[in-house]
């Protein structure tokens, strides 16, 4: 909830700019609200803890995973996380496996947003996409291999 | 400096689904400057938020691992009339923001 107040934040923005320029301020401090622990984490379950809480997801059909099977360019992957079917999602993050960052994204909604999100990500080689859809606290999970083959033929 | 953002969005049967373009690097500060042997600096949006009418609907964090010139798309409870507006900022505190009226 406390991202809730990023918006406002953006109004005393001004104030803080001055104090940033100054030197007072490193941006990192002005943006606290960024999850400094989920975005360092090096494992999946580590990033899916720092966000949660918990890490045991469970796989669920209703989370719509949608991923190339096989990546020509890893750098532009897009991946779409459909989990409208789901009642009362709160929140929804991507992660890819073996990327050194795991967590790529992380999206918060509110009453008026549908749990969908669509997006292009970056993927150094051939690794799992998993989806973490949180719906009234529960974590249910999708989770599937893109093949990355940019500079080979396949593999 | 400012960030370009293009956003489109239409409301159909009282879901709109807003569909934004971003002009940034998304440097991800771990990509190596082969000529120099260090890492280039990073730079990238971590921060994103969608507003309908004022009231908050979508707030994102990213790490340097969304693509450069990153797309999104959400969908969010709108009808046409309804205001969206995207404000958003990467790590050295570059910001963008653009507002879109339904149609």
């Amino acid at each position: 909830m406390k991202r809730r107040s990023f918006l406002k934040g953006t109004l005393a923005t001004g104030a803080a700019a001055v104090a940033v320029n100054a030197g007072l301020l490193t941006p990192s401090t002005v943006l606290a609200d960024w999850n400094t622990k989920a975005f360092t984490a090096k494992t999946t379950d580590d990033a899916i803890s720092a966000i949660f809480g918990a890490s045991n997801a469970t796989v669920s059909g209703d989370v719509v995973l949608k991923a190339p099977a096989i990546a020509e360019n890893g750098a532009v992957t897009p991946v779409t996380v459909d989990a409208s079917g789901i009642a009362g999602v709160e929140s929804i993050a991507i992660l890819a496996s073996k990327n050194p960052i795991p967590l790529v994204c992380e999206y918060t909604f509110g009453a008026a947003a549908v749990g969908y999100v669509s997006t292009r990500i970056k993927m150094g080689q051939t690794m799992n996409v998993i989806a973490i859809v949180n719906a009234g606290g529960k974590l249910l999970k999708a989770e599937q291999e893109v093949k990355v083959t940019i500079g080979g033929c396949g593999g | 400096m400012s960030i370009n953002i293009r956003m489109r969005g239409k409301s159909v049967g009282g879901v709109a689904e807003i569909k934004a373009l971003i002009k940034h690097p998304m440097e991800s500060g771990v990509r190596m400057d082969k000529k120099t042997g260090k890492p280039f600096p990073a730079k990238y949006i971590d921060v994103v938020a969608i507003t309908v009418n004022g009231v908050a609907a979508v707030d994102a964090q990213w790490s340097g691992a969304v693509s450069a010139n990153p797309y999104m798309a959400v969908q969010v409870k709108a009808n046409a009339g309804d205001e969206i507006v995207i404000t958003l900022s990467d790590n050295t505190g570059d910001k963008g923001t653009e507002t879109l009226k339904l149609k």
